[in-house]
């Protein structure tokens, strides 16, 4: 599943240690993870300051309910990735929450207008979401991207595509059945 | 569409983070409820979870572990920072704090006067500060009334719906440094005395907001769910 880090960390045994409050445990995990949970962050709130405080109230969150990662549901990784992302995605919508928008900060300029065919070319070709994807046409296969990896919403979907507002909300929703059709 | 494709749309719409905020409550509520919707949401998790592994990682400043290592124990605890709530206040206005309330404010200031009077003359005692706290389409929601004895009390004002298995949870920013502090849960909107141990006293420029929280109240101890309402204290009249 994952092509960077070789061997595996055991993050699943990490987690089992940090639901039984070992502090040393909770380091390793931040040492492993912070940097490509930020970088989701980074994604969708594009603003440092604000990535940061998301990975701080994921990991937070983690400390607190690591006991209730299950193996069953999925990877311990894509467990802190979704919690991750969750978090940075209500920060975003939240736009008037507290002390977050008190940053005074310019965009990061890097993780502005990444586009979504590169995104999609860097999946693994062995991942049945790339073949799948490839699939769909341009656009509906862009728009599901750009809400994924960078919490879009509709109206910032079409703005960004050119496309009228009613027509891509159909386009996804029908996207997403041909999408699962292939998944399996 | 059948109900199998319409419940992997909506599965699917909801882990892309498409749904609008009733939508999205709405299928939270069912997550907690419908396991096949539970599976159809996990199973798209797991799909596109493979999107994750084409993230740019980046280097997160020295400081965000000092703080999380401040948190969950070990570390020493940074010093309080110095209190500057007219700062506070002042880069909320700047960076448009209040613009998805559209004309809240003047139409609180309205709100807050009538109000007051009408506190005024029943009470033996006024108090001190009001905050009234408005919700996203301008409604005045609920006030906040801090008394010169620092007893601080939370009166609603307008109906509030919450959510099957969430709570309300009250918060009050005081200096950013700090963040928000929870000062009091309730299940339902209802009058509340607001607990402010350990903090400041309510002061001018002072926020108070209440957030859609799970049962217990916000676990990471900070606002985690949508914001209902919220207002700066200010002088009564």
């Amino acid at each position: 599943m994952d092509q960077r880090a070789s061997p595996l960390p055991d993050l699943a045994g990490l987690l089992g240690e940090i639901a039984a409050g070992r502090q040393e445990a909770f380091r390793r995990l931040y040492e492993i993870e912070a940097a490509r949970l930020l970088g989701i962050a980074m994604r969708i709130l594009r603003r440092r300051a604000l990535a940061e405080e998301a990975v701080h109230d994921a990991l937070i969150s983690v400390w607190n309910h690591a006991a209730r990662y299950e193996a069953r549901l999925g990877s311990p990784r894509a467990w802190l990735h979704t919690i991750v992302r969750n978090r940075a995605l209500n920060i975003l919508r939240g736009e008037a929450r507290t002390e977050l928008t008190a940053e005074i900060e310019s965009f990061d300029a890097a993780s502005e207008d990444e586009n979504p065919e590169e995104i999609s070319s860097r999946l693994s070709d062995a991942d049945a979401l790339k073949h799948c994807l490839e699939r769909l046409d341009p656009t509906p296969r862009h728009a599901v991207i750009l809400a994924y990896t960078q919490g879009l919403s509709h109206g910032e979907i079409a703005a960004r595509l050119g496309v009228p507002l009613g027509t891509i909300k159909s386009r996804i929703r029908r996207s997403l059945i041909a999408l699962k059709e292939c998944l399996g | 569409m059948s109900d199998a494709a319409e419940m992997t749309a909506l599965a699917g719409e909801f882990v892309l983070g498409l749904l609008d905020g009733a939508e999205r409550r709405a299928a939270e509520v069912r997550l907690t409820r419908d396991p096949a919707f539970r599976e159809a949401v996990g199973a798209w998790q797991r799909h596109f979870s493979a999107l994750d592994a084409t993230i740019a990682p980046v280097t997160p400043s020295p400081a965000l572990w000092e703080r999380l290592a401040a948190a969950t124990g070990s570390a020493p605890r940074p010093k309080p920072a110095p209190q500057q709530p007219g700062m506070a206040a002042r880069l909320w206005e700047a960076i448009g704090f209040w613009r998805p309330f559209g004309l809240a404010g003047a139409f609180a200031s309205l709100v807050l006067a009538v109000l007051f009077t009408q506190a005024a003359l029943k009470g033996p005692e006024p108090p001190s500060l009001v905050a009234v706290l408005s919700a996203p389409d301008g409604r005045a929601a609920a006030i906040v009334n801090a008394y010169a004895d620092g007893t601080v009390q939370l009166v609603p004002i307008d109906r509030v719906t919450v959510p099957e298995g969430r709570i309300l949870e009250v918060w009050t920013l005081q200096s950013r440094e700090r963040g928000p502090v929870s000062v009091g849960r309730m299940d339902r909107a209802r009058t509340l005395r607001l607990n402010l141990k350990g903090l400041s006293p309510a002061e001018v420029g002072h926020l108070f907001e209440i957030t859609i929280e799970p049962p217990g109240g916000s676990p990471t101890g900070r606002p985690t769910g949508p914001v209902l309402m919220k207002g700066l204290a200010a002088t009564s009249l």
